[in-house]
């Protein structure tokens, strides 16, 4: 164990001379010359033919998806998250960011060699987002919108986080002492979108969301944020995962087609960002760079709760996998050596069909939003649900082929002996089985624990997601991935150790 | 060693026995008893149902058609559960199948244990007590890979006899063996015919065929061809398939 010990602190080690070195190149880029440099776009017009970012789903995404397949040969990158395609920006993998005018702002505030430039990309209006099958919340909403923009109360939120410099922060909405008899009114959102909803302090805040609880606070309702990816959001609340919507959603033809929307409460725009080349920008030293990410605000328990969160997920799925597995494969074990069984070995055929010709990612959404739509469940849970299914399958061909490589005459002998089927399984078969396959099986679950990753898609706060937040915040690419990318190493290498050692244990019978 | 025992109760009784794999027939219909106290060998030419016939006497192969009768009971009725008649008949295989992960001691244990016949400590004795018996007291907490292939089936022999089978059923038990340890098993066979135990055996062992069973029986394409005492048997040979067999063998 000190030898692994020894190990780790090596490899972390070089991760960090890694960090710093990846930092010296960044400072070297420096620009130099004296002559100013042009912006790569400078109005509406010069967008045809250059690379434009956007957000996915939203509407900067349906206005310039309308350039895409010009002849002047426009390409559109679609990100995730609006903090990642301003990363792209200045990183100058793309030439112009289309988003709407707050975040715009913010990303520019906190990116000084950002501009937006002075034309308007387009006019929109926000609101909030209810399902069909729910004319009562949104009449509800409506009236409460009314009575806040009647009383100022509004308009006041709207000052502390887009008015004057003086305006800003000067107004904080205070969640009012009411009784709430009404229940919880759940709000889907996408905390990647200052000023409207972003992270601080380990909590979402923003316009949106001090909107939200003053709509709750006039309606006696219990507010609940349940954060998500963008183009997620319009699903969850189609499939009663949420309640309505606030995450600075423009009205479209498009979205009306599928869900209902609350009178507007601000209008905004679509503006263009762009990179001027010409600002020197003041780089952080290491340290600097660190404390940003990690110190401030506490922002390392972004990590610390992710990794708690995939290692949770990551434990009980294996658990779940390896009973599932095990079973499915003693069920094809059963029907290939006594010949019946058929219904259920077909049944578990389609299972290892199905989940092994279909990727994680979509086991995953559709576990959530459609067989758990009506259902409150934890995403935890639908996450621990999804990857043992997912998982199981894998085990299970991972068991049969151990049980396979197992001599019939093992099998033999332990009926001769008036063992039945189920006994000579699990006395005889199964653990030679589980010791040959033992590699496999531990890079399965080494696999398992990095595709957990793919939570933060259901709006789970695991590892990954983390690391996302930390660079939505600082927009600061390699700390966050960096630390995140170690912390899977060092437990994948613990996981290891511990396998090696298992394995060590059972070749015991090995010895000559 | 060839008293006469059929005044002896009939342990199995089998009746049209037939057996084919695909379109291969293996077994083409025998019939034959086995009483307590018999030793029998089987001998015959490879690959002319010896082994089939023997593995069809606990059900490992599944009879095409024909029954087996152990005690009284049809085993080849489905309804009949066949792990309560497995415990009455042992069985030894050419390949010993002793299981690798657990030690000697385990491996004789797992069964009475596992199926309730003994308690821990109880088989725990009784194993101490088969392996001085086998001649091996020293080997319980070895594992099966550290062992010599003679040693390796007398632990098997040993593992069958801790269920108290009524009869045992041996699968070419010398043939994996290298030659010096070839004596070691038989003469433990040896032993134990005559401590009174019912055998059946498949065997190219003519010596020990000749000198310990009281019946000796000549399969050939899926049919008893020949069944005598050995003197009879091996001096006076009747069937020219034997003769020739024998000419080659002996």
């Amino acid at each position: 164990m000190k030898k692994q010990t020894k190990r780790i602190c090596f490899l972390i080690l070089c991760c960090v001379s890694l960090a710093f070195a990846l930092c010296a190149c960044d400072q070297g880029k420096e620009s130099s010359g004296d002559e100013t440099l042009p912006l790569k776009v400078n109005n509406v017009d010069e967008l045809t033919g250059s690379k434009i970012g956007v957000q996915l789903g939203t509407t900067g995404d349906i206005y310039v998806s309308d350039y895409e397949g010009d002849d002047a040969g426009t390409i559109i990158e679609r990100y995730n998250k609006g903090n990642d395609a301003v990363q792209a920006l200045k990183q100058d993998k793309i030439d112009a960011v289309v988003i709407d005018e707050e975040p715009a702002k913010a990303f520019v505030s906190a990116n000084p060699e950002l501009v937006i430039l002075d034309e308007e990309f387009a006019d929109e209006f926000y609101a909030i987002c209810v399902s069909k099958d729910n004319p009562e919340l949104t009449a509800s909403i409506n009236s409460a919108l009314a009575t806040l923009t009647e009383n100022g109360t509004l308009d006041r939120i709207k000052k502390n986080y887009t008015g004057t410099d003086t305006e800003k922060g000067q107004l904080p909405y205070e969640k009012k002492d009411v009784e709430r008899p009404n229940g919880k009114l759940v709000v889907a959102t996408n905390a990647q979108f200052p000023p409207y909803e972003y992270y601080q302090d380990g909590k979402i805040v923003g316009l949106d969301i001090d909107m939200m609880q003053a709509v709750c606070d006039e309606l006696g309702m219990e507010l609940a944020i349940e954060d998500m990816e963008f183009d997620s959001i319009i699903n969850a609340v189609q499939s009663g995962k949420a309640d309505v919507g606030a995450a600075g959603m423009t009205v479209t033809e498009d979205r009306l087609k599928n869900i209902d929307f609350t009178d507007s409460y601000t209008n905004a725009k679509q503006v263009i960002l762009v990179k001027d080349p010409n600002t020197l920008v003041q780089k952080l030293s290491l340290t600097e760079k660190l404390e940003q990410n990690f110190v401030t605000e506490g922002r390392w328990k972004y990590i610390a709760k992710g990794l708690g969160n995939t290692l949770i997920i990551t434990i009980f799925a294996a658990l779940i996998g390896i009973v599932l597995g095990f079973f499915v494969a003693i069920v094809r074990s059963w029907h290939d050596k006594n010949g019946d069984l058929n219904i259920l070995n077909f049944i578990c055929k389609l299972y290892l069909t199905v989940i092994r010709g279909t990727p994680a990612m979509v086991q995953l959404l559709i576990i959530y939003y459609v067989i758990f739509a009506s259902v409150n469940v934890n995403k935890i849970v639908a996450a621990v649900i999804a990857f043992g299914i997912n998982s199981g399958a894998y085990v299970a061909e991972i068991v049969r082929s151990g049980i396979m490589s197992i001599d019939n005459g093992q099998f033999e002998a332990g009926r001769s002996l008036g063992l039945n089927f189920t006994q000579t399984m699990k006395s005889i078969i199964l653990p030679q089985a589980f010791k040959n396959v033992l590699p496999a099986l531990a890079n399965e679950f080494i696999v398992l624990i990095k595709e957990t990753s793919i939570s933060g898609y259901i709006g789970l706060a695991d590892l990954t997601k983390g690391g996302d937040i930390i660079r939505s915040i600082t927009y600061e690419p390699l700390f966050p991935l960096l630390a995140v990318a170690i912390v899977y190493l060092v437990i994948v290498m613990f996981l290891s150790a511990g396998v090696s050692k298992l394995e060590r244990r059972l070749a015991s019978s090995d010895r000559k | 060693m060839t008293e006469n025992n059929t005044d002896n109760p009939i342990l199995i009784k089998v009746s049209d026995l037939r057996k084919s794999f695909g379109e291969v027939n293996v077994l083409n219909g025998i019939d034959t008893t086995f009483r307590k106290g018999d030793v029998v060998a089987i001998i015959g030419p490879s690959g002319c149902g010896k082994s089939t016939f023997l593995r069809s006497l606990n059900l490992l192969e599944v009879p095409t058609s024909g029954t087996v009768e152990f005690e009284g009971v049809n085993i080849t009725d489905k309804s009949v559960d066949i792990n309560k008649m497995r415990e009455k008949i042992g069985m030894v295989f050419q390949q010993f199948n002793l299981f690798p992960n657990m030690t000697v001691k385990e491996n004789i244990m797992l069964a009475p244990v596992k199926l309730g016949k003994l308690s821990k400590e109880e088989a725990s004795a009784k194993a101490d007590e088969l392996l001085a018996r086998v001649g091996l007291p020293d080997k319980a907490d070895e594992y099966p890979n550290m062992l010599s292939g003679g040693q390796k089936q007398r632990i098997a022999i040993a593992r069958s006899l801790a269920m108290q089978p009524d009869i045992m059923l041996f699968d070419e038990p010398t043939s994996a063996l290298d030659p010096e340890m070839v004596g070691e098993v038989l003469s433990l066979m040896k032993q134990l015919a005559e401590d009174g135990m019912t055998m059946i055996i498949v065997t190219h062992e003519m010596g020990f065929a000749r000198e310990v069973s009281n019946r000796v029986m000549f399969i050939c394409d899926g049919v008893i061809a020949e069944e005598n005492d050995p003197q009879t048997f091996f001096n006076e040979p009747k069937n020219p398939r034997l003769k020739d067999f024998l000419s080659k063998v002996l």
